[in-house]
């Protein structure tokens, strides 16, 4: 009965969180895919078929680059974390982190002027090595690319790190005592002991990407585009909340794809799920 | 064994060079492009100076507005998010609710799944409701989507207080209210200022509700500065990108200790 009472009190306490999080948020979620599946009142596909007619490129297109970015992003994670596991830098502590918390509207814009044809970079560039003119990186796929890649390392570097530096130090120092290099190191023993945290950056670093409006609005190429901005028009500049709709849904499932390949994962990993 | 000493300071040098090169690189940009006046190519920095822009940022101004319509925006949003997440993380550290995992999970979908769809249609929901173009609507998107910083970080320090000391109290005749507010919040404190910082910093920044929810009528400094930016006036959008970017690196050396990594999963958006 007391355990009972207690429930009750705890259950009021987060009502209102769940509240703001159900009113907020589960019914514009559920309203997304019902809107999706709606063409002037009547249920059906077209919505779909639409978003696939018009943007099937974009959406192969967004998939490809929030892979690529995401690829990248684990790399030059895995190399920063893997150099600060056995040296303590300081600079490079502070300098992994540094974009940690910069909206990423600002590393658009930044980028922007950083990367265009007569940006910062082509600036210095074009000075070091004596030549006339550059390409611009902003608006090209490079350019997009670069700028994820910017500001999604500092949390997964975070991630990475924290899962190097947590790993009994016993088992580095065995493989040094026989002699292994500090690469090796890193590859054999380090990479396959923290997967499953390697997959968490992964996937959370995919999503953040895939999701990103703001970043493709500000130095991806006109054309083709990632379907959040696609999204952003059909609302914007046509009133076409169906096709923006289907497009959302789109995405969740692409999301939901990598999501329950994780889960799989980690069943298989652990022999269970565990956050 | 000095030349070669010599080589590994070159190559440290260098190294430290390039790394700059790409952290702080894009920084330098709209640094410089906030006080130009005019700027042709092929010169490497502009022809002419000007306080202008970041004058007009303190003056009378669409800037100073956007501004301080972004720093209300922000201030309410913590108020709220923290006032809800305060219960909240108690029950969840201290009631043993069944699913926990589960429940504590849903608050950070509105920040690790894709996001700008829910926020489209919670805008047209608002336009319904007149909420559309009003201060207060971002302001309930932004408690929303910013609830998981607060919750999860307060949650992780509540349990972190030994529960001995909150029995110890109880033995002692005094009330489940007074312990906590003797007790538990106070201990709690630097748990709530980290959420509050966090929550803070994601509204500023944000972008994707303030532009949908906020349109066509109030322009944060985001949205602002995305505008100016698209129109090509680059002065402008560097002053608003730097003012902005001014309290995510101060704080980010002020709540280095709290850094958890996710915690921060979605900041940015």
């Amino acid at each position: 009965m007391k355990r009972r009472r207690e429930l009750f009190v705890g259950f009021l306490l987060i009502l209102p969180a769940l509240i703001v999080l159900g009113a907020l948020y589960v019914y514009p979620l559920i309203l997304s895919v019902y809107t999706s599946f709606t063409v002037e009142g009547k249920y059906g596909l077209a919505n779909y078929a639409k978003a696939f007619d018009i943007y099937w490129r974009d959406i192969i297109y967004s998939v490809l680059i929030s892979f690529i970015t995401t690829v990248v992003t684990l790399i030059v994670s895995v190399v920063v974390s893997g150099y600060l596991r056995f040296k303590s830098w300081k600079f490079l502590e502070l300098m992994y982190k540094l974009p940690l918390f910069i909206p990423f509207l600002i590393v658009g814009h930044a980028m922007r002027v950083f990367l265009a044809p007569h940006g910062t970079l082509n600036n210095l560039l074009t000075r070091i090595l004596r030549i006339e003119e550059l390409p611009g990186l902003s608006r090209s796929w490079i350019g997009l690319v670069w700028a994820f890649v910017w500001i999604m390392t500092p949390y997964a570097t975070l991630i990475v790190l924290g899962a190097f530096r947590s790993l009994d130090s016993a088992y580095i120092e065995a493989a040094q005592n026989v002699g292994a290099s500090k690469w090796k190191i890193v590859v054999d023993i380090l990479i396959p002991m923290c997967r499953p945290s390697i997959m968490v950056a992964f996937i959370l670093t995919f999503v953040r990407t895939i999701s990103s409006l703001t970043i493709p609005i500000m130095v991806g190429p006109a054309s083709p585009n990632m379907i959040t901005v696609n999204m952003m028009f059909r609302v914007n500049y046509f009133n076409d909340w169906g096709t923006a709709n289907a497009l959302g849904v789109i995405s969740y499932l692409i999301v939901m794809v990598f999501a329950i390949y994780y889960l799989r994962f980690m069943a298989a990993e652990r022999g269970g799920i565990k956050a | 064994m000095r030349r070669f000493s010599i080589l590994k300071l070159t190559l440290k040098v260098v190294l430290v060079f390039i790394i700059l090169l790409f952290v702080v690189g894009p920084f330098v940009g709209i640094a410089i492009w906030s006080f130009a006046r005019v700027w042709y190519w092929p010169s490497p920095i502009p022809q002419e100076f000007t306080l202008r822009y970041w004058s007009e940022v303190f003056r009378q101004g669409r800037v100073l507005d956007s501004l301080v319509l972004s720093l209300k925006i922000a201030l309410l949003t913590v108020g709220f998010s923290i006032a809800i997440a305060i219960p909240a993380a108690y029950a969840f550290a201290r009631y043993g609710l069944p699913a926990e995992r589960i429940l504590l999970f849903l608050f950070l979908m509105p920040q690790a799944f894709p996001q700008l769809p829910v926020f489209i249609n919670l805008a047209r929901i608002f336009g319904k409701m007149g909420l559309r173009g009003n201060m207060w609507g971002i302001v309930m998107a932004h408690t929303m989507a910013s609830l998981v910083f607060s919750l999860w970080i307060i949650t992780a320090t509540f349990k972190s207080i030994p529960l001995e000391l909150e029995q110890a109290a109880q033995n002692l005749g005094a009330s489940r209210w007074r312990v906590f507010w003797t007790i538990t919040f106070p201990l709690g404190i630097p748990g709530v200022i980290a959420g509050a910082i966090h929550v803070f910093l994601w509204s500023m920044g944000e972008f994707n509700a303030a532009f949908f929810i906020g349109a066509p009528f109030i322009q944060t400094a985001p949205v602002l500065m995305y505008t100016a930016s698209a129109g090509y006036n680059m002065q402008i959008a560097s002053v608003i990108a730097i003012v902005l970017m001014i309290p995510s690196l101060l704080f980010m050396f002020v709540i280095e200790r709290f850094l958890k990594a996710e915690y921060i999963a979605g900041i940015g958006g």
